[in-house]
């Protein structure tokens, strides 16, 4: 006899690809999202100039041929700037967002697998990291511990961490009551194989949602930290610190902070696009309609 | 909205009229930008930074001070004391007190228990962050109502310097430090032409004219200063017309455009921040002098200057700033020869490159400096890695000897014993009991800044000091960088009353000659 | 009912001494001294080490936090290092600006984005959804800085409606909301993507149900119906966004104070954090906690009031 298999489990995927091809809006924000991320990924390859090379005499220069989106205070090309900022948005946000799944799921899966005391323990400091406003958590580890692209990827897993526990941890509470379980206890398969194999196809879906808008989260707070001053140290190009940098020129040079702006609201807006689609797909009340 | 505003501001002022009979005239308010997010203090003893130095400077008097608009000790003016007498050993001074002078918010005439309890206070390391400016200090005590006599261990480098209308020098009224306890802080109380009105966190001070100013009344009668802490936020305030006089950003285009403004009258003025950057010379690769040497001839201080903007930096002269006095303004600095610094480093045994280490601060100005310092290096194979944190870890840890490079900015009372001692003499070597700011570990000049501490020949104490600073240039302690000029712009319909070329508070001063049309 | 929210309201307890526990301890443990920053760069060591005296950071750090927290205990959050004020009395000082501008955000996100999300549910894919949806996802896309910096532009530079900084005078109604307008609008706009979102859905969810269906049967005319029961129910998106979105209100805030130079627990806690000031972020990450666990309770005992179904165990 074989444990009933995890009916969701292919479920999950497919419908992730449906998704993408039925849901016109999900699939122009995957879209957008993966050309933002091939970009990043590319930067050294299709950014023109070295984006930390300075020109003193290109100072606040317009766009030119050879700088196609004009230079920045330092004179460094914005251009390069901006493709090798991405590369910051995208490192903070998928690894603070994939640590934060891992770390969360686990957390959660974990508590409501246990249950009793543990499960109120880790709750309750769930609850704790949750009275943490994101912003708010980024300015307190970041300006005491240092502005790192580490510290940046802590703080933001840190408020990261709760909803995904949470997430993962309700569906389990009422799926390990359910027979297949029982049977695979029975079978003595061990606890952690029976969290592994059933229970996180099951709650996939959700993080999934969940993942994307949180990833749209990291990459504002990755800025609105930088913008405040205490993101990833410069002289690194983040979109944060160039809009940073265009607001205390704005009445010389408005263009920087316009371009960066763009490609932030670009990409977020993709992540937006793609997480409405992808929730649309899954929550079966708008499914039906 | 406006439009609705002027009116009730219209119908209020016919208002006012009508009951005042027509004996009314506009009340003239300076607004001032600063960029600071909030007060650190007002209490002149304590005051740590810039934003508040320069409010301070309008609120309050020294016995002597410098003329305003300039910051040369050799023409030092009575302030609050009318003239003053020196024994031939020039240990006893005796000061004699204006009379009549009285402390702004209703504390009384300001009588020698003031200026006792006051410079007493400035000395006690407990309340005053200017303590060792008073070291040399015996005694200082009340002969009466009117007059001061202070006596000393042994002639400091400039007596009439420490007494003036800066840091400690500053008289503080003796009831109000008492009534007021903690809220000094706030409130503070001097003799100054302008009083300290209204404190609201985060947001401004205001400041209302003292009308028993004992020069004169001041023509302004209040003055708003403002907290506003973005560069951008500051700037967009000044355009739409809501400040008058604004705190500058230290650069080239922003005096430029502030410039091309037909209404607006751009102060640059000193003293120059000087910025050097220490080499601690106890650790490696900096311990090995071709190393330092290296990193003196691949700096480009015309380049720095041409970043900063002509208009508002100037190339440094010495290891100590320009026209202190003591300067060696012809020091025998490295000239920029980027061939010879990558020969002394292949000597060195780094032909392949070396990396340096430096904490740096976000703070923009330096972090900005900095940069363009690295990019300089990175021409002959240095690697100089920034460890970029926020201000107050910076502090924290340049004086925990964490850093190898410690890029420093700051003015001193200018006299050139000052900033010798603090940077270059080994009793203030970081982590040491006496530490100040020596980051560099440098204690080669320490006969030489001792010897004009203490000579009683004026041509042989300027002498000691250049071969000082002789010595440090030489063994590369630090690499002098740029000087930063103050920069502040105000509308053309202040006036300041005087002409302004320097002022060691880093704002114009504003007192009761200034007018506002 | 009330033993239900008092109930609420004591487990909120632990959950805020949890978070002061874990903010001192933070604070402490990270490199900056504050006095350094009351004393300035020439302080001696001597002073240095009688401020840090006065302040009592020289004592063991587990006695700093008995004492600490005997004072938290006793209801008092201490007084600010570099200030020596209160905490409280500072935090009261600016508090009624931030709640001004939060609430004033939320009405205009709610008079805005309310209508427009009961539209876009009943004109479900057709074009009005459609720019509706698209708008909702431009504002949800926006960082609050970058529409900070475009209004200020528009408004204070360009046409001078409104002043650059956003400052005003407790006493001064006129100068209060001239001050208010642009912040407030910043964040509003903001608000109204959420709460589109929020009443679409929440409309969507209903529309299908019976008493819909049943009023329209017996005739009375869809849209009074729906436009009914929005309104009846228009609370739920509100609260749900609040509920939600706090922490994205309050970090927009903090933004949209800096930009406009506004006063408010924004610009106090990133002041407080250059100057390291440890009891003022202490008492301001406790009260940001309080904010969020009032949000929570408020969206239960709201939903539990709208819907009867949610029972209150």
């Amino acid at each position: 006899m074989t444990v009933a298999p995890a009916t969701r489990e292919t479920g999950a995927l497919a419908r992730f690809g449906t998704a993408l091809r039925r849901h016109k809006m999900a699939s122009l924000g995957g879209g957008i999202v993966v050309l933002a991320a091939l970009s990043a990924i590319f930067a050294p390859w299709l950014s023109p100039h070295d984006p930390l090379e300075q020109d003193v005499l290109l100072r606040l220069a317009g766009p030119s041929a050879d700088f196609p989106l004009g230079n920045d205070s330092f004179g460094r090309d914005i251009l390069s700037r901006i493709l090798w900022g991405g590369r910051v948005s995208l490192y903070v946000s998928t690894a603070s967002v994939l640590i934060a799944i891992v770390l969360g799921g686990a957390i959660g899966i974990l508590a409501g697998y246990v249950g009793g005391l543990f499960d109120r323990i880790v709750m309750a400091a769930m609850d704790v990291l949750l009275s943490f406003p994101t912003l708010v958590m980024g300015l307190l580890v970041v300006a005491m511990l240092g502005p790192t692209v580490g510290n940046l990827i802590l703080a933001i897993t840190l408020t990261a961490v709760a909803p995904f526990a949470r997430i993962a941890r309700a569906p389990t509470l009422t799926i390990k009551e359910r027979d297949f379980i029982e049977a695979g206890r029975a079978l003595g398969f061990s606890n952690l194989r029976i969290m592994i194999v059933h229970i996180l196809p099951n709650v996939i879906d959700e993080i999934l949602v969940m993942a994307s808008l949180w990833l749209a989260t990291a990459i504002r707070t990755e800025a609105s930290l930088s913008f405040i001053g205490l993101g990833v140290r410069p002289p690194t190009a983040t979109w944060g610190g160039m809009i940073r940098e265009g607001f205390e020129n704005i009445l010389d040079q408005p263009l920087l902070a316009i371009f960066p702006s763009i490609a932030i609201l670009v990409v977020m807006f993709g992540l937006n696009m793609l997480g409405d689609g992808l929730r649309d797909t899954s929550d079966p009340r708008l499914r039906h309609e | 909205m406006r439009y609705i505003r002027s009116m009730t501001v219209g119908v209020l002022t016919l208002g006012a009229l009508l009951l005042g009979g027509g004996n009314v005239r506009a009340e003239s308010v300076l607004n001032v930008g600063m960029a600071a997010a909030d007060l650190g203090s007002l209490d002149p003893h304590r005051t740590a930074t810039t934003p508040d130095k320069a409010i301070i400077g309008w609120m309050f008097n020294g016995l002597v001070r410098f003329k305003p608009g300039t910051m040369n000790p050799e023409s030092i003016e009575p302030d609050l004391a009318e003239s003053w007498d020196t024994s031939p050993d020039q240990l006893t001074w005796t000061f004699h007190l204006r009379k009549g002078v009285q402390c702004n918010n209703g504390y009384g005439e300001l009588t020698s228990d003031d200026v006792v309890f006051s410079l007493k206070r400035a000395a006690d390391p407990k309340v005053s962050s200017f303590s060792s400016d008073f070291a040399d200090f015996a005694s200082i005590e009340a002969m009466d109502a009117y007059t001061v006599t202070i006596k000393l261990k042994q002639r400091p480098p400039s007596l009439l310097g420490i007494l003036t209308n800066y840091q400690g020098g500053n008289i503080v009224c003796k009831k109000a430090v008492e009534k007021l306890g903690d809220d000094f802080r706030t409130k503070a109380v001097g003799t100054g032409p302008f009083a300290f009105a209204e404190y609201t966190p985060n947001q401004s001070i205001t400041l209302v004219a003292n009308k028993n100013y004992f020069r004169g009344a001041p023509k302004i009668d209040k003055i708003v200063y403002r907290y506003i802490p973005s560069d951008a936020t500051r700037d967009l305030a000044y355009t739409s017309g809501e400040i008058d006089l604004i705190y500058g950003r230290q650069d080239q285009v922003w005096a430029e455009r502030m410039k091309s403004d037909p209404h607006t009258v751009v102060d640059v003025f000193g003293p120059g921040e000087l910025s050097d950057m220490n080499l601690d010379i106890t650790k490696k690769p900096l311990d090995d002098l071709r190393v330092r040497q290296a990193i003196a001839y691949a700096v480009n201080r015309a380049e720095l200057v041409k970043f900063k903007g002509a208009l508002t930096a100037r190339e440094a002269v010495s290891i100590i700033p320009h026209d202190y006095l003591g300067t060696d303004e012809h020091a025998p600095l490295y000239p920029y020869d980027p061939e010879k610094a990558k020969q002394l480093l292949a000597a060195a045994g780094f032909a392949n490159g070396v990396t340096i280490k430096a904490i740096q601060t976000t703070l923009p100005s330096m972090l900005n400096t900095m940069q363009i310092v690295q990019a300089q290096l990175k021409k002959v194979g240095i690697d100089l890695q920034l460890e970029v944190v926020d201000h107050p870890t910076f502090h924290a840890q340049i004086r925990k000897d964490l850093s190898q490079v410690v890029m420093y900015a700051a003015a001193r009372l200018p006299v050139a014993d000052v900033y010798l001692t603090q940077f270059y003499h080994s009793r203030s070597i970081v982590g040491t009991p006496t530490a100040v700011t020596n980051f560099s570990h440098c204690g080669m000049a320490d006969a030489e800044i001792d010897g004009a501490r203490t000579a009683t020949d004026s041509a042989k104490q300027k002498e000691l000091w250049k071969k000082a600073q002789d010595i440090l240039v030489e063994q590369v302690c630090a690499v002098p960088l740029y000087e930063q000029l103050q920069v502040w712009a105000h509308r053309d319909k202040l006036d300041y009353g005087y002409k302004l070329d320097a002022s060691l508070t880093l704002g114009p001063i504003v007192n009761e000659t200034s007018t506002l049309k | 009912m009330l033993t239900y929210i008092v109930k609420r309201l004591l487990v909120g307890v632990p959950t805020l001494l949890a978070v002061l526990t874990v903010v001192f301890f933070f604070v402490r443990i990270a490199p900056g001294d504050p006095a350094f920053i009351i004393l300035g760069d020439q302080a001696s060591p001597q002073a240095l080490a009688a401020v840090r005296h006065d302040l009592g950071l020289d004592q063991p750090m587990l006695a700093q936090y008995a004492d600490f927290m005997a004072m938290v205990l006793r209801g008092d959050l201490g007084n600010s290092l570099v200030t020596h004020q209160s905490v409280w009395g500072e935090v009261a000082k600016v508090l009624p600006y931030t709640i001004e501008l939060t609430l004033t955000a939320l009405a205009i996100g709610t008079v805005l984005g309310l209508p427009l999300g009961v539209l876009a549910a009943r004109r479900r894919n057709e074009f009005i959804d459609y720019a509706a949806r698209f708008l909702s996802l431009l504002g949800l896309s926006f960082p609050a800085f970058v529409s900070a910096i475009l209004l200020l532009l528009a408004f204070a530079i360009e046409l001078r409606w409104f002043p650059v900084i956003s400052e005003a005078r407790a006493n001064d109604p006129m100068s209060r909301l001239s001050a208010l307008a642009l912040p407030a609008v910043n964040l509003g706009l903001i608000m109204v993507a959420y709460v589109m979102r929020v009443a679409r859905s929440s409309m969507l969810g209903v529309l299908g149900e019976d008493y819909i269906r049943t009023a329209r049967s017996k005739g009375v005319p869809a849209g009074i119906v729906v436009w009914r029961h929005a309104l009846r129910n228009a609370l739920i998106p509100v609260v749900t966004v609040v509920g939600l979105y706090l922490g994205v209100l309050i970090g927009n805030s903090v933004l949209t104070e800096i930009v406009f130079n506004r006063p408010g627990l924004g610009k106090l806690i990133v002041n407080a954090l250059n100057q390291r000031d440890y009891t003022m972020l202490e008492g301001l990450m406790v009260i940001y906690a309080f904010f969020i666990v009032i949000a929570n309770l408020l969206t239960d005992l709201t939903y539990g009031m709208v819907d009867p179904r949610v029972k209150h165990q």
